[in-house]
This record gives C-alpha cells, structure tokens and sequence, in this order.
C-alpha cells in the first residue's frame, strides 16, 4: 500500500469538508443537538401535576386507608380527589381528563385473615396514552401505598448495583454509538455515491491507485471526522460546564454530565472502530445505489433493523429467538454492548467482554473494508 | 493494416470484445496505433467509443480479446502511470479548488514535481484561478481543468473522451493546439467525438459504428476513398448512421 496515495484520499475528503459547512454542521452539531434533546426530554420530561382519586368502595372499613393514601399522595404533590364514589364513575373522569389516574379500593374474592381489614383488592386505573407518565405515577402510587398500607404487606423498594436507575443515564451510552454509526454512514455512503456517479471514480482507477488504498484513504479521512464527533459527544455527554449568569442570561450548565463509570477513552475507541465500520458499510452499499435517494432507501433496510435490534431499548438476549443471530451480525450490537460495558458498568479491558466487543468489531471494520474494496470495480452498464 | 503487437505500438488491441448481455459494444477490433500521433475516434453517440478506450485502459474487462498500451497488457495498475484519462463527465470535484483538484490527482499519479503542475495550470490558463472552488469555475473552465487533471503526470498516452464538448469554438482551437503539442512531445493521443467536423484535426480516423470499425486512414485518404467532401458524408457512405441512435 502507498502511503502517499492513501494520504492524498485522506487529505481531500478533509478539504471538501472544510467547504461544506452542512455536512460539517451534520456531523458536529447534529449529534450534540440530538443528544442535548433527548437528556432534556428524558430527564426533566415527566408528570408535572396529578389529579389523582381515590376510590373508596369499601365504606368505613377502607377510610383508614383511603385517609392514609391520601395524606401520603398529598405529601408527594399530587392533588387527591376523594369525591369519587364508584370505579365506573372514575372511568368516566378518565376519559374526561379530569383525573389522570384512579386507585379503586375493593374487596377482595375472599376474606382476609387479618380481623381488621376484609382481603383488600387495589386497583389502579391510569389513561393508557402515555406508558411513560403512566409509569410514573404507579411507581409514586405504589411508594404511597406501601407506606400507607404497609401493615399488609413487607415494604419493597429497589436498589440498582450499576448507576442509579436513571433511564436516560443507562441509554446514553447506546445513543452515542447509534448517532454515530448513523451519521457517518449517511456521510459516507453519499460521498463515495457522488465518486461514483460524477465520474470522478473512473478516474481514481484510471490512475496507479489500488483499491484498497481508497477504502484505508475514506475510512482514515472519515475516521478523522468521526474522532473528532467522538471526541465532542463524548465531552458534551460525559462532561459539564458550568456558565455563571452573565448580565440578563440566565446561568447555565453545559454538557449533560452523565455519570461515566469507565474510561472514557476505551468508550472512544469502541465508537471509533464503530464508525469505521459505518465508512465502509456506506462505500460498500453505494455499490447499489445510483441516487443519493436510494442511499437514504438504506436507512430503513440497514440503520433501522439495527436501532431495533442491537440492544439499545431490549436487551438482545430478550429478544425472540429468531431475531438473537441477527442481531449478533450486526456491528451496533458489539458497539452498544461494549460501551455499556465501559460507561456503565465500569469495565475496563481486562474484561472479556470488552475484550470480545473490540475483537469483533475490529473483525466486521476490515471484514467490511474488504468486501467495499472488492465492489470498487464493479462495472457501471 | 494489421501486424503483431510490437513495442513501438503505442496501443494495440487484437480481437477485443464487450458484450453488455445481447448488445455488443466493441465487436472483435484489432487495433496498431503508432506513438506520437493524434488519432481521432469517431461515431455517432452509443457506436461504442466510451466503452472501446474503457477496455483499452482495461477498466471495463473485455468479454474477449486484449487491449496493449506500450506494449503491456491491459489491465496493469503500474503501466496506468503512464496513461492519461480525460473523462466524458468532468470528472472533477466542485467542492475542491482548482489548485487541489490538480495536486490531489497529481499525488494519485506520482507527480510529485510542483513546477510541472504550474506549467500544467499555465498551459490550460487557469493560473489566476489557483483557489476558486470548481463551483465557481464556467463550463468551459471546468473541462480545461479536467484536462490539466488528465496531464499532470506528463503521460505517454492520452485518452480523451469527447475532450470539446459543451466547449466554444474558441477554446476548442485552443485544445487543438494542445493537442498537437503534445503528440509533438511523442506522446498519443486518442481523442473521441461525434462532431465530424473535428476530424480534420487529426493525423488519423477510426470511424466507429456499433463497435464495428468501419473505416481507417487519415482524413483526406477517408474522403478519397468514399469519394465525398465531408466525413459525415463519408460516414453515410461506409453504412454508418451520422446521427445518434
């Protein structure tokens, strides 16, 4: 391989970037507003007020509870309503929005050993639009009620050994390899379409040049790029800067400070070769495209199957056994893993998975390197 | 008109063949084209022209036959270092400048020599335009500088597909006088078009019709032959189409 030659691909793709103020937008701003969206809607996004009513269909003996739950709801800031009488008359209020969710104490199908209270049947009613805030309020409901109603039953509460519980701080790590991969797949696969189509290919290998040394040459040029896109999300995501309040503008904290539980640096690496990949999976499928709508035709055939599969929301092992050796073909499901790995539970490379994760992921980058160095020549009729 | 490949041959072909499914392109040419001459490949669009210097460079893979250029046999990467290819697109980057357009093929072609660039810029008078994204550049700019980009290695053999298209008369004379310079120099040149009216440009025809070549010789020796006053008469003559399909 000469390195001159290489260099030179390298070196241009760098110089067309300088002109092209989107795609440099699209790669450096694009992933940080995206990540930026999402911490804010997944952290600070919630229930911001509940009607709540408490259903009480059991008369005198339930007041004990209904009074309990009441004050320990109320101490929670939600509103408590208690002038429901019956389960059907709380649908209704559902439905009409003037509640957001019912607790319906009833009773049970038989009686309950204890002397004191009947076999008590709590049910809670919620909308069923929102699974999210839905989510919410039944946790805060079941934290009322077991302390409300915890002479019935052990209190239960929940503990994680990795982070803490946060959903958007278990899903950030993943986030970054998808945005990543994605990105510079798009920019990959329409740059080497725009080689192909403008004939300025044909001319590439009219010259001396090997195939192989454009493959290296994009993935260095392009890798160049996504290091640098890393390198931002990584900072903006792992990191915080704080902004005093200057003048009229409010303070403000920059970054969203994700807890990071690893070193950031393997984190980088992994989203590294996980952008490699993406170059050359985007010069290999240009082989099949002709416009630069028919690699936008890709997405749903190759980035979205990915973003399904690859263990980002589901774990791959949950996933129905059909789907589990696909998911195993695909690179984002070593990235996401590894990353996890790394960020959140703190491992470093003395551990195999981590070890395995980049082995296979270095293995599907020149896997991939070498199947788009092959479809280089293909003829255009 | 045909004997055996020799070194002195600048390109040579025997027998070469492309076949796309049930059209055949380029159907069973032998060619010998001697160094230092301007050789004009003529037909009308779809007779096969692109795809005839495609299997000579050897980027598309004849479906028979072999193609030679100086005296190697196509396709070889190294002997490409010696082979210039002037596109029918552009075949440039508009996002580039000029000056990087030509530096990033000179790099590609082992030209590593900054002088002989300028003199390259000099030749095609795009010296005051050295930083101007190929976007800004006119038609007819472009295609000067996709025939710097074609040169900057000094090659021995020159392919250039319909090298004046979408060209003003102006610049078309100018390319002419290029053109014979550089076959001066020793190198050949094989230089496609479909305007007949070029043709006299040339030390030598290869009229081409469905990858048949129907006739050879210099321009006066074609009109002699048919007995006409102008090639595309004389096209019509040998049973080739003057228009396109």
């Amino acid at each position: 391989m000469n390195t001159r030659r290489t260099l030179a691909i390298s070196r241009r793709i760098a110089e067309m970037f300088r002109r092209d103020h989107r795609s440099l937008a699209l790669m450096f701003l694009a992933p940080i507003v995206i990540m930026a969206l999402l911490g804010w809607v997944l952290r600070d996004a919630g229930p911001t007020s509940t009607n709540v009513a408490i259903v009480n269909e059991l008369g005198s003996i339930g007041t004990p509870v209904s009074e309990g739950l009441a004050s320990a709801l109320s101490g929670g800031g939600m509103n408590v309503k208690l002038d429901i009488a019956d389960e059907a008359a709380a649908r209704q209020a559902l439905r009409d929005g003037t509640i957001d969710v019912a607790v319906v104490l009833a009773t049970g199908g038989s009686t309950s050993a204890s002397a004191s209270l009947p076999n008590l049947d709590i049910t809670i009613i919620t909308p069923g639009l929102s699974p999210a805030d839905d989510a919410d309020r039944i946790g805060a409901l079941r934290q009322a009620l077991a302390t409300s109603v915890g002479q019935l039953g052990p209190t239960i509460s929940q503990e994680t050994i990795y982070g803490n519980g946060n959903f958007f701080d278990a899903f950030t790590p993943a986030l970054v390899g998808f945005v990543v991969f994605f990105l510079v797949f798009i920019l990959t696969g329409i740059s080497f379409l725009r080689e192909r189509v403008g004939g300025t290919l044909e001319r590439l290998l009219a010259t001396p040049v090997r195939r192989l040394e454009i493959v290296v040459g994009y993935s260095v040029g392009f890798g160049f790029f996504a290091l640098v896109q890393v390198a931002l999300v990584m900072l903006f995501v792992l990191g915080t800067i704080h902004i005093g309040a200057i003048g009229p503008l409010p303070e403000v904290n920059f970054g969203l400070g994700v807890p990071s539980a690893g070193s950031p640096w393997l984190a980088f690496v992994i989203t590294l070769l996980l952008a490699i990949s993406a170059v050359n999976l985007g010069i290999f499928l240009s082989t099949f495209a002709r416009t630069e709508f028919q690699i936008l035709q890709f997405i749903p055939l190759v980035i979205v199957p990915q973003g399904v599969l690859s263990g980002i929301f589901w774990p791959v092992d949950a996933l129905p056994g059909v789907l589990q050796p696909i998911a195993w073909l695909m690179p984002m499901t070593y990235g996401i893993d590894g990353l996890r790995e790394v960020l959140v539970k703190g491992s470093g490379l003395d551990v195999w998975q981590v070890q395995l994760d980049l082995l296979v992921l270095a293995g599907i980058a020149l896997l991939l390197a070498a199947l788009a160095s092959l479809t280089i020549r293909r003829e255009v009729v | 008109m045909s004997t055996s490949p020799t070194v002195e041959d600048a390109i040579s072909a025997r027998g070469l063949t492309k076949r796309f499914g049930s059209i055949v392109a380029v159907n069973d040419l032998d060619l010998d084209l001697a160094p230092g001459r301007i050789y004009g490949l003529l037909g009308p669009n779809g007779s096969g022209k692109t795809t005839l210097i495609r299997c000579l460079i050897g980027l598309a893979r004849p479906t028979a036959g072999e193609s030679r250029v100086l005296g190697v046999r196509m396709p070889d990467r190294v002997n490409l270092g010696r082979v210039g290819y002037m596109t029918q697109s552009d075949g440039i980057y508009n996002e580039l400048s000029v000056w990087e357009n030509l530096r990033f093929f000179a790099a590609l072609a082992g030209q590593l020599d900054r002088a002989v660039l300028d003199e390259i810029l000099e030749l095609v008078q795009l010296s005051d335009r050295r930083g101007t994204p190929v976007l800004e550049l006119s038609g007819g700019m472009r295609r000067r500088l996709s025939l710097a980009c074609a040169l900057v290695h000094r090659p021995s053999v020159l392919f250039l597909d319909e090298p004046t298209v979408g060209v003003d008369p102006e610049l078309r004379v100018e390319f002419w006088t290029y053109f014979r310079r550089l076959a001066s120099e020793g190198r050949t040149l094989v230089v496609s078009s479909h305007v007949m009216d070029e043709a006299h440009r040339c030390d030598e025809l290869l009229l081409i019709f469905h990858g048949k070549l129907l006739a050879r010789g210099s321009p006066s020796e074609i009109l002699h032959q048919t007995g006409t006053d102008d090639i595309e008469q004389a096209f019509l003559k040998l049973g080739g189409s003057g228009r396109g399909e």
